[in-house]
């Protein structure tokens, strides 16, 4: 049964991703939930949780708000916040009770406008996809909502997409800023991470934008088209121990499975082995080369593994690669283990 | 500046639990997740959530049936051992409108039982809001799998939406770990204690005084070891039920089984504690002689008056405790609470009510407020009890009195008072 785990846990979903892009940004975040799925981002997905304060609120729905449909009591608690909190906007974040019972997220949208006079972005995640689709939707409608404005260009400013905790690891944004300052550019800004919403609308003054994981795609291209801003993709904070172990591995056959860029990043510096990059996530074929796949389900992982020398993907994942007597080179995913070093 | 809400004892009291602030109503606000309680009652985290309750039949297994982000935070319960006894059934958005997984549930519960070395002696499937919102019949589900697998099925349901309900998951998850014992010759000199999912803590008179009542087997879900000793729970004569969260487990037991039960509450006030030993004695027909754990208790107490005199303490509800009735008790002992961060009920409102009149200006705070999101300290404190009060009061001595081994009666207050005497020491 393809939809059956018996060996990991669940990886990080939509709604999680969604309130990850948000965080930062100075808004009020509600998620469309009871409160377990506040509990599951807040308590585990979201590691700023416990050193950057935010406005991330749950619902708090209950069973008749769902069956009776009472989005004017949603929109009326959101309104109260907002007049106890200064916020530059809303998001409602989907859930599955939402899900469920069909809710119309333009309605709610307009309704929260009206009452609270701030922009309001609904993302309809309803917990069964991954953390990037949940990102990708967030991104996407986070620039197309603030980013309106053509700025004149800064020459040396590189915007990057992508930085959560869920893609990265990090909850600062220093080692990324750093890496590509290094690198040549005279201004890094992490759009979500130490950063706030001034720095999404005035994005069109950047160089170029780099997108460090796929969910970022959608928005960087909107932006291209828009402003004429390009973007590449790439990685620039990959863990030197993990560099530094593949500079062993000679004739290798490798697999790397993390998010997709990622994963690209550490087989471009992989240049003595035969390496294939897999994901639990979005693949990008655009990004991809030919044998790239995504990984569907346990029990395709657990094959696929096998006809591979070494393996360097998160330690979780090897719990379901049964039978892989391979080298194991652990590469932590935040999305995937919520482990990571900070 | 401090902008979390709050309202005094006097005040709360002088409205009355019907006309309670919106800002203590969960129901009237959005719910703020402080980082003060997630680690220590997020559902499923930390703690006993429905998932690792539905586990506390030795030898269980549980599926959890539902969309990826409900068992998301599971993998925290792998720190504790449980990884090999957890499994997912994924649901897609498909499944989420049209409910057709439901038809699957009895093959993954086959292919799961596959995986295990040993044979479940059950298997928990966990059910969550989606369920709660189509209204699946979740027994009859179990039936189909416990027909196709030979194993005993049980559901466990992890409602969210319901848990202001009259039965809120973690009452209707007492009554399902129990629901797995069949009717049996009953013992005259057995006992089970219902309550808590782990065992109270060794050192508890309440074993000592019911020994010397005639009790020989004292029974508690979190000491079985194996199926056979979860089985022999129902020779029980009674029941002995310490949280009230256990009563609609209790009467479906006196219901199936024909054991009656008899209820008693965790209490932090000496006096009461007494009273309430000497109602059971006589439910049992005996006198108990507590002088001696009531001594070691009165003592713990005193000196901490004797060394520290009036110690200011803000009370949390992250800890093993009713928030409102251990602010009572402190206060009785000479100590001052000026802040208590906990859930108003109606249950505990009575404690309110007796706190207004002893301590009126303690000030009391919702941790799910979003106000919370703006609270800093502006009276003294001298310590922190709870693990959420010791979020906010970091810098201050505490105590998280948070373990899994469960404080009562005398017991309880001696364990309290040794271990803040210990945390204003410097020691603890």
């Amino acid at each position: 049964m393809s939809n059956l785990l018996k060996h990991l846990s669940p990886l990080a979903p939509d709604d999680s991703g969604a309130c990850g892009v948000f965080y930062e940004l100075g808004g009020i975040t509600v998620i469309c939930d009871a409160g377990g799925c506040a509990g599951n981002v807040c308590g585990f997905d979201e590691p700023r949780w416990h050193e950057k304060k935010s406005a991330l609120f749950s619902a708090g729905l209950r069973d008749m708000d769902a069956i009776l449909g009472r989005d004017k009591l949603l929109i009326d608690k959101l309104a109260k916040i907002t007049e106890q909190i200064p916020a530059a906007f809303t998001a409602i974040i989907g859930t599955p009770v939402p899900a469920v019972i069909a809710t119309d997220y333009s309605a709610l949208q307009r309704m929260a406008e009206r009452k609270t006079g701030l922009p309001c972005i609904t993302i309809e995640s309803d917990g069964t996809r991954g953390y990037d689709f949940g990102e990708m939707l967030a991104y996407s409608r986070l620039f197309r909502t603030f980013a309106k404005e053509q700025y004149p260009t800064k020459k040396g400013k590189l915007g990057v997409i992508g930085a959560t905790p869920l893609n990265t690891g990090l909850t600062r944004a220093g080692s990324i800023t750093n890496s590509l300052t290094d690198k040549g550019w005279n201004e890094v800004v992490c759009l979500g991470m130490d950063s706030d919403l001034s720095e999404i609308v005035r994005a069109s003054e950047c160089e170029k934008i780099l997108v460090i994981s796929p969910s970022g795609i959608k928005a960087a291209e909107y932006m291209q088209e828009k402003f004429d801003v390009s973007f590449e993709t790439g990685y620039p904070v990959l863990p030197e121990d993990i560099i530094q172990r593949t500079k062993f591995l000679s004739g290798k056959h490798v697999l790397i499975v993390h998010q997709q860029f990622a994963a690209n990043a550490l087989r471009n510096i992989i240049t003595n082995c035969d390496a294939t990059c897999a994901t639990w996530f979005m693949l990008d074929p655009r990004y991809a080369l030919k044998d790239d796949f995504t990984i569907r389900d346990e029990t395709t992982f657990r094959e696929a593994v096998q006809s591979y020398d070494v393996v360097i993907a998160d330690k979780m994942f090897r719990r379901a690669a049964r039978g892989f007597s391979g080298e194991w080179i652990d590469f932590p995913h935040y999305a995937v283990s919520g482990a990571a070093e900070f | 500046m401090n902008n979390a809400y709050s309202i005094t004892a006097a005040e709360l009291a002088a409205r009355g639990f019907d006309d309670l602030p919106e800002e203590l109503n969960s129901a009237k606000h959005m719910i703020y997740s402080s980082p003060a309680t997630l680690d220590y009652n997020s559902p499923g985290a930390k703690g006993f959530g429905v998932k690792r309750a539905g586990l506390a039949i030795p030898g269980s297994v549980m599926l959890l049936v539902a969309p990826g982000c409900c068992g998301r935070n599971t993998a925290l319960l792998n720190e504790l051992g449980y990884s090999e006894r957890f499994f997912y059934l994924m649901l897609d958005d498909t499944d989420i409108v049209t409910g057709r997984y439901l038809k699957k549930i009895p093959q993954a519960c086959a292919e799961l039982l596959e995986e295990c070395e040993t044979k479940p002696s059950a298997v928990v499937i966990c059910i969550t809001c989606v369920d709660a919102l189509l209204g699946t019949d979740m027994e009859r589900v179990c039936r189909a799998c416990a027909d196709k697998t030979g194993v005993p099925t049980i559901p466990a349901y992890m409602y969210a939406l319901t848990r202001e309900k009259r039965l809120p998951p973690m009452a209707l998850v007492r009554k399902s770990v129990y629901s797995l014992l069949r009717p049996q010759k009953r013992v005259s000199t057995a006992c089970n204690l219902l309550g808590y999912f782990s065992a109270l803590e060794d050192g508890c008179e309440i074993y000592d005084l019911l020994r010397s009542a005639g009790i020989k087997m004292i029974g508690e879900i979190g000491r079985c070891q194996t199926f056979e000793e979860y089985s022999a729970l129902s020779k029980a004569n009674f029941n002995l039920v310490l949280n009230a969260e256990a009563r609609h487990a209790a009467q479906d037991m006196q219901e199936r089984l024909g054991i009656p039960f008899i209820e008693l509450t965790r209490l932090f006030r000496l006096d009461k504690i007494r009273n309430q030993y000497r109602l059971l004695g006589q439910a049992l027909g005996v006198t108990f002689d507590d002088s001696e754990y009531y001594q070691t208790a009165l003592e713990s107490v005193e000196r901490i008056q004797d060394k520290y005199g009036n110690v200011k303490i803000a009370v949390g509800e992250c800890l093993n405790a009713d928030s409102f009735e251990l602010a009572l008790a402190l206060t009785e002992y000479g100590c001052t609470v000026p802040e208590i961060y906990g859930t108003v009920g109606e249950r505990n409102f009575v404690f309110i009510k007796k706190l207004a009149e002893v301590s009126p200006n303690t000030r009391i705070y919702s941790n799910l407020s979003p106000s919370m999101l703006g609270y800093r300290r502006d009276c003294e404190l001298d310590a922190a009890l709870g693990n959420d009060a010791m979020y906010y009061h970091r810098d201050l001595p505490g105590i998280g009195f948070q373990d899994e081994a469960q404080p009562f009666g005398y017991r309880g207050v001696t364990l309290l008072f040794e271990r803040l005497s210990a945390a204003l020491e410097g020691t603890g």
